[in-house]
């Protein structure tokens, strides 16, 4: 199993936090929704696995290429 | 020497040849569960079809005649689906297939052929690179100088299958093909990682420098990656199968399959109604087109586009969508890479463009502005003008600014707008920030009102009030419209055959 980080391709402010530590998920399914460019953009999990780690919380901005989550795949 | 010895000497001298290389080479493969060079050829083609050329051939070099079947890579003639194409396999078991003067003068003839003959060119690659001690020194370097040819012109679609190390030559087919298929694993470079050692003293993993997800991800060289060399094969018979055997015959016309466009419906489900919601474009381009005739191209790579071949009525066409589920949708450096190779091949094989259109802009910012964005945004721009296939657009959500003109606004031959659809140069709320500097949580009144009047006259109404596009629509009724303009907007003056500008567009940019 590796470890996996979830990166956020654009900068925007977290939105809404889908996934929970612990879940499992599979390959692109949301786990940080996004708000920008006024539309909730979701990122998704790169690979099918667990999420280990939850790295930002609601409100919080995000840069492009930010690691805002980790799995394990 | 009798006709009896004759003929046991030529069949002595065929087994050897097919024989391929080191016994101990090939078990290992076959342990594996990898395919050598004449399996894969045997995997790739109509049974039976296989009629091979330069079967005796050997290295160049004096006293290596025997070390060196078929100089390493197996070439011929072959069929996919009844219809003729050329395939060359490098074999890996003989001297790594290192690329030599006489197996390069053997591809280099089926390339030509190919061409001449305007069936589909095929290559297998598997290359340790070029062999050493051949050619080194001025002759030996002069001589691959001389003797090859590295230009292509899109006159017939080449598909390569990159399945195991793949440095040199194989690359380099790999580099012009209109398709490249790699089996996980295989790792598609320059050169080795051990003459990066010994050149430039740098460890490399070589799956870092150009394995599948380097290559699917990261480059966009790759279009797809499988698990195995059935699969890499049968990717490559699908991919033809969308396409003419050259760029002077339309692509081939396929069945419909039952239940075609019958769940039209489901597009209101997957479409949000709320405009701020994502969705997932892959699966509305699966309501409208034929049932499972899609084929998606460089699917992993900007994953903001989607690029597939798919059918609509047994017809191939090229779809190019954004896909709001990534990015927004917006366009950046590596979909507008994407869209321009593929309305490249689209162009030079005669299939027609659908843009499907859901944009808020392009990706702005540091990153893409040094990665040459407003480049690439033109090249999208010059490859969609110089197209002649027919070109049809659909906008069904937002569509903004100047990626509203590269997904096909007032450059197609007809273009629909679903009623749901919002044309404008920007984001209303981004309009009212800029013009009126306006802080939405300070003065929430006034920055509505600014809102609302950029919001005016954005409608698929207000657009085809002016005839800037040419028809409104139901989303359940894009299936039906798309067919009927695809009908109505074939090419008859030429036969469908494109002018075909693009044919020499490079491969990488």
């Amino acid at each position: 199993m590796a470890e996996i980080e979830i990166k956020s391709e654009i900068a925007g402010k977290v939105w809404l936090i889908e996934a929970e530590v612990g879940q499992s998920v599979e390959e692109e399914d949301a786990v940080i929704i996004l708000e920008s460019m006024k539309m909730e953009i979701p990122v998704v999990a790169p690979v099918s696995g667990k999420i280990t780690e939850i790295l930002v919380e609601k409100d919080e901005a995000v840069a492009e290429g930010q690691t805002v989550a980790r799995m394990e795949g | 020497m009798g006709w009896k010895d004759h003929i046991q000497e030529h069949e002595r001298r065929i087994a050897k040849a097919r024989a391929m290389g080191s016994p101990k080479r090939l078990a290992e493969r076959a342990e594996a569960g990898i395919l050598n060079a004449r399996q894969r050829i045997e995997a790739l083609l109509d049974v039976g079809s296989f009629h091979e050329s330069g079967l005796f051939a050997v290295s160049r070099r004096p006293g290596m005649e025997d070390k060196s079947p078929a100089d390493g890579v197996v070439d011929g003639y072959g069929r996919i689906d009844g219809r003729e194409v050329i395939v060359c396999a490098q074999d890996f078991t003989t001297l790594g297939s290192s690329s030599a003067i006489n197996n390069s003068s053997k591809s280099m003839k089926m390339w030509r052929t190919a061409e001449k003959n305007g069936v589909p060119f095929v290559y297998l690659s598997e290359c340790s690179g070029a062999r050493i001690p051949d050619i080194m020194g001025a002759i030996g370097m002069g001589s691959v100088g001389e003797g090859f040819i590295f230009s292509r012109r899109r006159l017939v679609p080449w598909a390569d299958a990159v399945l195991g190390m793949s440095f040199g030559g194989g690359t380099w087919v790999a580099s012009v093909s209109d398709f490249v298929v790699m089996r996980k694993g295989a790792v598609m470079a320059v050169t080795s990682p051990r003459v990066n050692t010994v050149a430039i003293s740098e460890q490399i993993d070589p799956e870092e420098m150009g394995g599948w997800r380097v290559q699917t991800e990261i480059t966009g060289k790759a279009d797809l990656a499988v698990d195995s060399d059935e699969e890499a094969l049968q990717a490559i018979r699908d991919y033809l199968s969308y396409l003419p055997s050259n760029c002077e015959e339309l692509p081939p016309m396929a069945d419909v399959p039952t239940g075609s466009g019958d769940d039209a419906n489901r597009i209101l489900d997957l479409v949000p109604e709320e405009r701020r919601r994502t969705y997932d474009v892959r699966k509305v381009i699966s309501l409208i087109v034929d049932r499972d005739s899609v084929f998606p191209v460089k699917e992993r790579f900007g994953r903001s586009l989607v690029t597939c071949f798919a059918r609509i009525q047994g017809r191939t066409v090229g779809i190019i969508a954004n896909n709001p589920m990534f990015k927004g949708g917006a366009l950046d450096v590596d979909s507008c890479d994407k869209a321009t190779s593929f309305i490249a091949t689209c162009d030079s094989f005669n299939v027609p463009i659908i843009f499907l259109a859901d944009v808020p802009g392009f990706l702005i910012g540091v990153e893409g502005e040094h990665r040459k964005v407003p480049g690439k945004i033109m090249n999208f721009m010059q490859a969609l003008e110089l197209a002649t296939v027919p070109v049809l657009s659909v906008v069904m959500r937002k569509s903004y600014g100047q990626a509203y003109i590269n997904m096909g606004g007032g450059r197609s031959n007809e273009m629909a707008c679903w009623f749901t659809a919002d044309i404008s140069f920007v984001d209303p709320a981004v309009a009212a920030s800029i013009v009126t500097g306006l802080d939405p949580k300070a003065e929430p009144e006034r920055f509505a009102a600014a809102v609302e009047e950029y919001s005016l006259g954005c409608s698929p109404y207000d657009l085809a009030g002016q005839y800037l596009a040419h028809d409104v629509i139901d989303p359940r009724d894009t299936r039906q419209w798309l067919a009927r303009m695809l009908e109505a907007h074939q090419p008859r003056r030429t036969g469908g055959i494109g002018a075909h500008y693009m044919q020499s567009w490079p491969f990488t940019y």
